[in-house]
């Protein structure tokens, strides 16, 4: 089988066995609103104002919700000895990441499409700028959640305080990525400023950690 | 006598005896956490050699 | 051992040096550096607060060059491998107690200098966020599972130092797009001469003490590894009797 022949396999996986329970969807979903509603009690913006910080309030609510997700989305591989049979399967193990990668990229787009309109309806918000250049950065940016969470949620498979340790150890290496991701939308929203310096920025940092995560994976799979 | 400005002096002489006490304390500080736990550990043996488990012990 | 036979008295030497150079370029900082005119004696922060910052930077590339040795020698030698996972553990701790000597002096100078404790302009944010990426490499060695700590810390490494670059040129857009107060003057003021020898004296001396902490806590590092290797032998052994 091919190598995408694999990644396909183990996607397939992982949005079978998320559309059976839906348990992680339904959970960032209402996570998210939750997080929206709280910040806007906390801030109490005018029209102008929510321009300013709706681009922020977004990331932080979907960083936030992918956290929730990404602390179990290796759990499904160790019940009844998966990973094992994991490790011993032919297939590259950088298949395995991959895979389960883009099926919470999936995941996390489903909350983005819900999220979005509540967005827009909650802060009555219309893009000063090119509205269109969020077909970018949306995907962009949630890649960049993404990929590097499914790693570091690997990292911490068999450490003592797992939820805990994906936050420490995914923000500080998030920050720049989430620095362009808010910047962008803020850019767009507002109309102030050419986004297109931090979609330059997500792009690159994509390229650079999809890269890493991908030649690394094998190592922290067989980390013993 | 030559300590009043501790108590009368500007808010600028604090922050510099501050920032230096600080740097002799964290620096000290480190350096004594390391020496004792240097004397809290067992002292390793000298049968622990580094030859003992290469490679080379295969036939 | 062989090895202890040299390394004691070196050791001792570079220490009292050490010590020494110190006290000296201390001495140079409060008494004999002229006051400056602006800020006053308050600016003699200065003197322990930039040696600090510039050997910050450097003890990170330790650390990811002691992570790589790491990655490398894991399955072809073990024991080279166990001591430069000494080498990283004791340059990330060193990292993380000269970047918080920095943000603490920088913070203490700032208050007393221009009346505010933080600032979020490029240099003070590029330092709090490898601080806090190398107390995160901090706390996944303390929070995984044993066995498997040295992997993954070291593949962490590389996810750090590859961020640094990053970190630091998102930042200074992020702070040319939208400018905030800078601490400490801009980039091209310079160091006037009647400051030099203090300031030179400090950065050899900061650099001398860094090297020595280094060592010292690899020497540590590297005794524990040992007794647990004797440990670990000892319970071996113990096994292997009782199956006879």
């Amino acid at each position: 089988m091919s190598y995408l022949g694999h990644v396909w396999v183990h996607l397939r996986k992982d949005l079978q066995l998320e559309w059976r329970s839906r348990d992680s969807i339904n959970g960032m979903l209402f996570f998210s609103l939750l997080v929206v509603v709280v910040f806007s009690l906390a801030f109490d913006p005018t029209a102008a104002m929510s321009r300013q910080i709706a681009g922020g309030i977004l990331w932080v609510a979907l960083l936030f919700a992918s956290i929730t997700a990404l602390n179990q989305a290796w759990t499904r591989e160790q019940r009844n000895r998966v990973l094992e049979a994991q490790r011993m399967a032919p297939s590259p193990a950088s298949a395995l990441f991959l895979g389960k990668a883009l099926a919470n990229l999936l995941f996390v787009a489903i909350v983005e499409a819900v999220l979005a309109p509540l967005f827009i309806v909650f802060y009555n918000l219309h893009a000063l700028g090119q509205g269109w250049l969020f077909a970018l950065v949306m995907p962009l940016g949630t890649w960049a959640l993404v990929c590097n969470g499914t790693f570091f949620a690997a990292l911490g498979l068999r450490t003592r305080n797992r939820e805990l340790l994906l936050p420490l150890i995914l923000f500080p290496i998030s920050i720049p990525a989430l620095l362009g991701m808010m910047q962008a939308t803020t850019g767009i929203l507002t109309g102030e400023f050419d986004p297109g310096l931090w979609i330059r920025l997500l792009v690159a940092y994509n390229v650079a950690f999809t890269t890493v995560c991908l030649l690394l994976f094998e190592t922290v799979l067989n980390a013993e | 006598m030559k300590f009043s400005w501790i108590f009368n002096g500007t808010l600028e002489a604090h922050h510099l005896a501050a920032s230096y006490l600080a740097v002799w304390l964290i620096q000290g500080g480190y350096a004594a956490w390391i020496g004792w736990h240097w004397m809290h550990t067992k002292r390793p043996s000298s049968a622990a050699e580094p030859g003992l488990f290469t490679s080379e012990d295969d036939s | 051992m062989k090895r202890s036979r040299i390394l004691g008295p070196v050791g001792f030497v570079w220490f009292v040096a050490t010590v020494g150079i110190i006290a000296y370029a201390t001495r140079l900082a409060l008494f004999v550096a002229p006051t400056e005119a602006t800020m006053g004696n308050v600016q003699r922060i200065f003197y322990y607060h930039v040696p600090t910052s510039m050997l910050s930077l450097l003890f990170p590339y330790v650390n990811f060059a002691a992570s790589l040795c790491y990655l490398y020698w894991r399955r072809r030698d073990p024991l080279k491998a166990l001591t430069a996972d000494a080498v990283a553990i004791s340059s990330a701790e060193v990292t993380v107690v000269y970047s918080s000597i920095c943000l603490l002096t920088g913070m203490l100078w700032g208050r007393a200098a221009w009346g505010i404790w933080w600032t979020w302009d490029a240099r003070l944010t590029s330092m709090l966020l490898l601080w806090l990426l190398y107390v995160s490499y901090l706390m996944l060695r303390k929070l995984s599972s044993t066995g498997q700590t040295h992997t993954l810390a070291a593949v962490l490494s590389v996810f750090a130092a590859i961020d640094v670059p990053i970190v630091y040129m998102s930042i200074q857009w992020w702070r040319t797009q939208h400018p905030a107060p800078v601490f400490g003057g801009g980039a091209d003021s310079g160091i006037d001469p009647s400051m030099k020898p203090a300031f030179w004296f400090n950065v050899l001396g900061w650099a001398m003490w860094g090297i020595f902490i280094l060592l010292l806590r690899y020497g540590l590092e590297r005794r524990r590894q040992e007794s647990e290797q004797d440990a670990a032998l000892q319970a071996i052994e113990a096994s292997l009797e009782i199956a006879q």
